[in-house]
């Protein structure tokens, strides 16, 4: 089943003198369940891409549809709640709110979307158990290790059942250790609980674990290829 | 949740948000008090007016309040004492004589009021029996015919309230602790007698340095005073036939009011005495007055007695005090004036205080807008935020204005120095400040939609952040 499909999308800015074709008629499409990377040189769109995907830009032109939904259908009010509703995202930095316990970040989504109580506590410990963090509940982000942070934007990314995740870079900040725990916890929930992870990265040795690489170069995809 | 997080977000930075609290805490313990001293002056003064002065209602001839004539004595007084009697919540009634008149002693003369009355019945209605001054005599006596209660300004304008220091009065400062160094400057001021208080002030300030008086001046002008008691005064008005007629009364107390051109304008004696003096078979009644139980039946009270009032004209003490009633009318004005300009004055600072706040977490509401958290629930966040500042200063700035308040409630503020320390004896004026819930409530309110209009701008600002860029930001 179709999770996302982008048809000829294009993200053109126009902003000073030169005109940049960020994202360069793109057509994908993914499946439930996929487990894929995004590589490619500085300053070749990756995240421009994520964020067109994400629904949080809009492209020049193309259409961007997510399980049945064509984005630019969407009213700006209407974008932000199907982001809740669909997807996850993870960046590279400051996921967290720093007033809140690794629990109530994860708790955080389920609560804008009106979960039931028992439902979000029973979630929240499911996932945080699942990202190896079951003692650190209670914890700021500011106690956490930035891995330990990473892992708790994974298990709220994950909190609210989304279509897919999104994750820009979730590994740059992080030594190889870390990043390697990461992308373990990622690709074990990608496979148990069947959720599409989509993510950009620079380091071969994240883009070794992906099972689809896709590779943009000035905008274009350039290869993709399933492992 | 929001609501959690916008409490803690307001500890991110200790610093900053103490100021704003502190800020709105001082404001606000300013406002209390400022209103508290309002209100308990307004209330004072309309107790004073009420119990003093004026009573609930007064009755007099229609065209007496116009032109205070003799002649124009109330109608039918005893139809409208049945009808007052038969009233509920009345705590009692009198009737006077009122007569304009000049009164002289043999070293000035002055204009006023002469009211004739019945001692003990106008105790029902009026205070004034509990002004007399320390060592100001006493009140009417109903077997004394010759008794005139004067003021202490009427005392001070016709020269019968003198100063003296008597080796009595030496003793009397000893015992209050005065230091003999000063009492020994005294000395060549014994037994002198000085016919107004500027003129002893004069001399006092000839014999002491400034901050000798700033310090003892007070308790010195105190001792010194001395009323001459059982002097002989002379009235003249005219009688029902407009001829002059005269009468000699003898000063048998002194009263003061807070009121001083209320007292300046006010002699009582005995009403049976001064019928003697304009020769009728009984006394004039030219006002009634009507004490309540409750204020507030003032009005009601007042439209009751008006369709058995042909002829007459009832007043209540709103007519009557009209200064008393404006200020009682206008306290809640004052409280919005003076809160709206606090607030106002506060709002710039929260504004600015939520601007930087929104400035330094661009980066965290671009990835709260980025997740899902909607519009309504960013603005209402940030509105909470500065909701929570606010009040947390405001509900301290209230607590503690409020217990300020009841302290100085208890031992009230003298307003007495403006400029020497004594120059304004006389005018002991000592205001209880109240803080009424109705006040407190009006601030609540107002600091609440300060708070929500001062949010709205930071919380605009970051609703328009733009969730990418937001991110993009280092
Ligand atoms: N807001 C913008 N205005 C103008 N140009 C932009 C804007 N955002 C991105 N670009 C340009 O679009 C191109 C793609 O940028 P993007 O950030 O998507 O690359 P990237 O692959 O994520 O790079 P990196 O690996 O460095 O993160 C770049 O040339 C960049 O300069
Ligand atoms: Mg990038």
């Amino acid at each position: 089943m179709k999770v996302l499909e982008l048809k000829n999308v294009n993200k053109i800015y126009n902003s000073s003198e030169v005109k940049v074709n960020a994202v360069n008629e793109v057509s994908l499409a993914f499946e439930e369940a996929e487990f894929a990377a995004i590589v490619g040189p500085s300053g070749s769109g990756k995240t421009t891409l994520l964020n067109l995907i994400g629904g949080l830009d809009t492209p020049t032109s193309g259409e961007i549809i997510i399980a049945g939904t064509d984005l630019s259908q969407l009213k700006p009010s209407q974008l932000i709640d199907f982001r809740l509703k669909n997807i996850g995202f993870v960046f590279q930095s400051y996921n967290l709110i720093p007033v809140l316990t690794a629990r109530e970040n994860v708790e955080f989504i389920m609560t804008l979307q009106q979960w039931p109580e028992k439902e979000r506590n029973e979630r929240t410990e499911e996932l945080l158990k699942a990202v190896g963090l079951g003692d650190r509940m209670n914890s700021r982000p500011s106690k956490l290790s930035g891995g330990q942070q990473q892992r708790v934007a994974v298990a709220r990314a994950l909190a609210s059942r989304p279509k897919f995740v999104l994750a820009d870079e979730p590994t740059a900040n992080l030594d190889s250790k870390s990043a390697a725990t990461l992308l373990e916890i990622m690709e074990k929930l990608n496979r148990e609980q069947k959720i599409t992870f989509i993510f950009s990265t620079h380091d071969p040795r994240v883009v070794k674990m992906a099972r689809r690489v896709i590779t943009l170069e000035d905008g274009r995809v350039i290869s993709d290829e399933l492992r | 949740m929001t609501a959690t997080i916008a409490w803690k977000n307001i500890w991110r930075n200790h610093k900053r948000s103490l100021v704003v609290i502190t800020a709105v805490t001082l404001g606000i313990i300013s406002g209390v008090l400022l209103i508290g001293i309002l209100e308990g002056w307004s209330k004072q003064r309309l107790q004073d007016a009420i119990y003093n002065e004026v009573s609930h209602i007064q009755i007099h001839q229609a065209d007496f309040m116009n032109n205070e004539e003799i002649n124009l004595t109330v109608r039918q007084p005893d139809n409208l004492i049945r009808v007052i009697d038969s009233l509920p919540g009345v705590t009692g009634w009198v009737k006077r004589t009122r007569i304009v008149s000049m009164i002289s002693t043999p070293w000035a003369a002055s204009g006023a009021n002469l009211y004739g009355i019945n001692p003990e019945a106008e105790k029902l209605v009026s205070h004034i029996n509990q002004k007399i001054v320390p060592r100001g005599g006493r009140y009417l006596d109903a077997g004394s015919p010759s008794d005139m209660l004067i003021s202490d300004k009427t005392a001070e304008i016709l020269k019968l309230k003198q100063f003296i220091i008597a080796d009595s009065t030496l003793d009397k400062l000893r015992m209050a602790k005065v230091p003999e160094s000063l009492l020994a400057k005294l000395e060549p001021l014994k037994e002198k007698r000085f016919r107004s208080p500027v003129d002893f002030r004069n001399a006092l300030r000839k014999a002491f340095s400034k901050k000798e008086l700033d310090r003892y001046g007070a308790i010195l002008m105190d001792q010194a005073l001395d009323y001459r008691l059982r002097n002989k005064v002379q009235v003249t008005f005219s009688d029902r036939e407009g001829n002059p007629v005269q009468g000699i009364f003898r000063v048998c107390g002194i009263y003061k009011t807070t009121n001083t051109s209320f007292d300046q304008s006010t002699l009582f004696v005995n009403a049976d005495a001064l019928a003697a003096l304009y020769g009728a078979s009984e006394t004039l009644t030219h006002e009634i007055a009507i004490l309540l139980n409750d204020t507030k039946d003032a009005g009601a009270t007042a439209e009751k007695l008006i369709p058995v009032s042909t002829g007459n004209s009832v007043m209540t003490w709103k007519e009557l005090a009209p200064d008393a009633a404006m200020m009682s009318d206008y306290m809640l004005v004052y409280y919005f004036i003076f809160i709206g300009i606090i607030m106002l004055a506060l709002a710039f600072g929260i504004i600015n205080t939520m601007l930087m706040a929104i400035l330094e977490r661009t980066k965290e509401l671009g990835m709260l807008m980025a997740i899902g958290m909607n519009h309504r629930k960013v603005f209402s966040m940030i509105m909470l935020e500065t909701l929570y500042l606010t009040l947390a200063g405001a509900v301290t700035g209230m607590v503690t204005g409020w217990m300020l308040a009841a302290l100085l409630g208890r031992t009230g503020i003298h307003f007495t120095s403006w400029g020497e320390g004594f120059e304004a004896i006389g005018f002991a004026a000592k205001v209880y400040p109240v803080v009424t819930p109705a006040f407190l409530l009006i601030t609540t309110l107002m600091v609440i939609v300060t708070a929500v209009i001062a949010s709205i701008w930071p919380a605009r600002k970051a609703l328009k952040l733009n969730p990418v860029e937001a991110l993009r930001t280092e």
